[in-house]
């Protein structure tokens, strides 16, 4: 995982980047720390026609019956120069409630799509049990394959087709689950064997394996005690 | 109601002009009702009721009888006119059946009256066909057996008594001429008499021998409209080199083109015809039968192209008589079975390729439930820890 800000990699643990120190605190106190109301397609820069909306809207409605947990939704604005795109899509799902979205459909179930009109750029935040079913890689490959339509200017064909894209690998993903053991799936989760899933690593294992090592001496004179 | 006598009065008085007003119609002067007499035979004299006082005074036949305008109509009779009597005996009717209105017998060269029975039935008499019958030929003896047999013959068709048309004859000739330029076999026709026969001491074989025994050739015997008594003599070492099914099947064919016909000019050319293709086809063959040949190809330093590969079709096709089956049936025909089976999977992996295309980001199906996972925040963030995948679109910024 990297940093919102720095995009230096981030231990999956930390508080804080270590280096830059960009935290949750930070962000609220640079874009608020209230909760928004966003809608699931919510097109701040006005750049999406009516049926180019109409279309996205049954594209997630379809996601949103195949997947019931996951939660799908869309940002485009203009963001600020001092504001990136990461950094928003940090803060909004965090703080962002989308309309609609029922009580099985949280935040970090959530994929937004940003598009940044000034920048003309575009990025994919996920919540914590999104990330744990699409990679960085899976994610940049729908963003590419979308690229010949935002060239175009056909967000809503594009934004479609990263969602199904998305989808695609969800499916995919829910299929490789779906044949695991309950002893698999366990140990996958925890990361002790062969990870199933892609949870971010340690950065500095070896200083994990020192503290626990560190730990146990201490803890045997006081059973022989 | 002095208004209502106005319009009233109006209205009476407009038609006045318009019944005034008469229409000038040309009128019909006396000089253009002349009738002509036409005569000179163009019409037939039962239409001329008089006509032999038309003769001797055209202007007053037409006074009593129906003249002919000048446009060639009929022009209708005069009041009070009436054709008296029966019509002029033999007088010529255009419609109905045809013959004599009075009912005598029919004129030499008209069809025969049909004959009406009293019971209401009709006897069409029998019409006599007149066969065209020949002269009779003379027998093949002395001049003019010695013009048939003693030399060898110059042109390609032999026929002294000029038993075919000389039309006919002048394009069979040519024919056979063109065919011996581009073919390695000659064809000889000699035409005799249906009821000539060949002299005993005369030997056909013995004679192709002498004459013809330099170069490949074929003398076609042939018997005015009596092809079936046709005779196709070949050269020796021909007839050697294959089976004599082969050449069963020339005669077959040849014969079976002569009896499409009945006129003996153009059986001779459809033969003649027929032969020439199954000659040229019959050359094909020898040249892959005749082991002497094949030996003498290869030692030949030219060499000839290797007939192509639809060679056997076309033979198939063209001279089914000659051509002979082998064995490569079945194979081409397991061949064709293999080739449709996989042209249909190929088809079906098309279209299986087509529509998993299609449908590569087609979602669809059950509902997909994840199991849960728990997962610790990072960041500070109770939600998302930051996850963030991105991309330019930018033309020419390709970073991610």
């Amino acid at each position: 995982m990297k940093c919102p800000k720095c995009q230096r990699p981030v231990d999956h643990e930390a508080e804080s980047c270590y280096s830059c120190g960009y935290s949750e605190v930070v962000a609220a106190s640079t874009c608020g720390s209230n909760v928004v109301l966003l809608n699931r397609i919510h097109d701040a820069a006005h750049c999406l026609r009516k049926h180019e909306r109409d279309d996205l809207a049954l594209t997630l409605d379809q996601l949103e019956l195949k997947f019931p947990q996951m939660l799908f939704c869309v940002y485009l604005g203009t963001l600020p120069s001092h504001l990136s795109l990461s950094e928003l899509g940090f803060w909004l799902l965090n703080h962002g409630q989308v309309k609609g979205a029922e009580y099985a459909r949280p935040n970090e179930n959530a994929v937004l799509i940003l598009v940044d009109m000034n920048t003309k750029q575009i990025g994919v935040s996920m919540g914590y049990f999104a990330e744990t079913l699409i990679t960085e890689e899976d994610a940049y490959r729908a963003l590419m394959a979308a690229r010949p339509n935002l060239v175009n200017s056909e967000y809503g064909e594009a934004l479609e087709r990263i969602f199904l894209r998305l989808g695609k690998t969800l499916d995919r993903k829910g299929r490789q689950l779906r044949k695991l053991t309950r002893e698999q799936l366990h140990a996958g989760v925890a990361g002790t064997k062969n990870p199933v899933l892609d949870l971010p690593n340690h950065i500095a294992p070896h200083l994990v394996a020192r503290v626990v090592a560190r730990a146990e001496p201490i803890e045997k004179p006081l059973k022989s005690a | 109601m002095r208004r209502f006598s106005a319009i009233l009065v109006l209205l009476t008085m407009l038609p006045l002009p318009v019944r005034a007003a008469k229409v000038e119609l040309p009128t019909w002067e006396a000089s253009e009702s002349e009738t002509y007499y036409l005569g000179g035979g163009l019409w037939p004299k039962s239409l001329i009721p008089d006509a032999a006082a038309a003769a001797q005074d055209p202007g007053a036949a037409s006074g009593l009888a129906p003249g002919v305008a000048p446009d060639g109509t009929i022009l209708p009779a005069a009041p009070g006119f009436e054709i008296v009597g029966p019509p002029a005996p033999g007088a010529q009717q255009f419609y109905g059946p045809q013959g004599p209105v009075d009912g005598s017998e029919a004129t030499p060269g008209n069809r025969p009256a049909v004959i009406e029975n009293p019971d209401g039935t009709f006897v069409i008499p029998e019409e006599i066909v007149e066969e065209e019958a020949y002269e009779p030929l003379p027998p093949l003896e002395g001049e003019l057996s010695d013009l048939y047999f003693t030399h060898a013959p110059v042109d390609f068709l032999i026929d002294p008594q000029r038993l075919l048309t000389e039309q006919k004859s002048n394009d069979i000739k040519r024919f056979l001429e063109f065919h011996s330029d581009e073919s390695s076999f000659r064809i000889f026709v000699m035409a005799i008499g249906e009821t000539q026969k060949i002299p005993d001491h005369i030997d056909i074989e013995a004679l192709h021998k002498k004459w013809f025994s330099d170069e490949p050739t074929v003398l076609m015997l042939y018997y005015r409209e009596q092809p079936q008594l046709t005779r196709l003599v070949f050269n020796e070492s021909v007839r050697n080199s294959l089976p004599d099914s082969v050449f069963d099947r020339i005669l077959q064919n040849t014969l079976r083109e002569g009896g499409v016909t009945e006129l003996a000019p153009d059986q001779v050319e459809k033969m003649a015809i027929e032969l020439s293709i199954q000659l040229y086809w019959l050359s094909k063959l020898m040249e892959h039968e005749n082991k002497d040949d094949q030996a003498r190809a290869a030692n030949s330093t030219i060499h000839e192209l290797v007939a192509s590969s639809d060679a056997p079709e076309l033979l198939r096709e063209y001279a089914p008589g000659i051509f002979i089956e082998d064995t490569s049936k079945v194979i081409s025909l397991v061949f064709t079975l293999i080739v449709v089976i996989g042209g249909l999977a190929l088809i079906g992996l098309i279209g299986w390729g087509i529509l998993a295309w299609k449908g590569r980001e087609n979602i669809s199906g059950q509902p997909l439930l994840f199991p849960d996972f728990k997962i610790s925040p990072r960041l500070g963030g109770e939600f998302s820890g930051g996850g963030f995948v991105g991309m330019s679109f930018e033309l020419g910024d390709s970073s991610a």
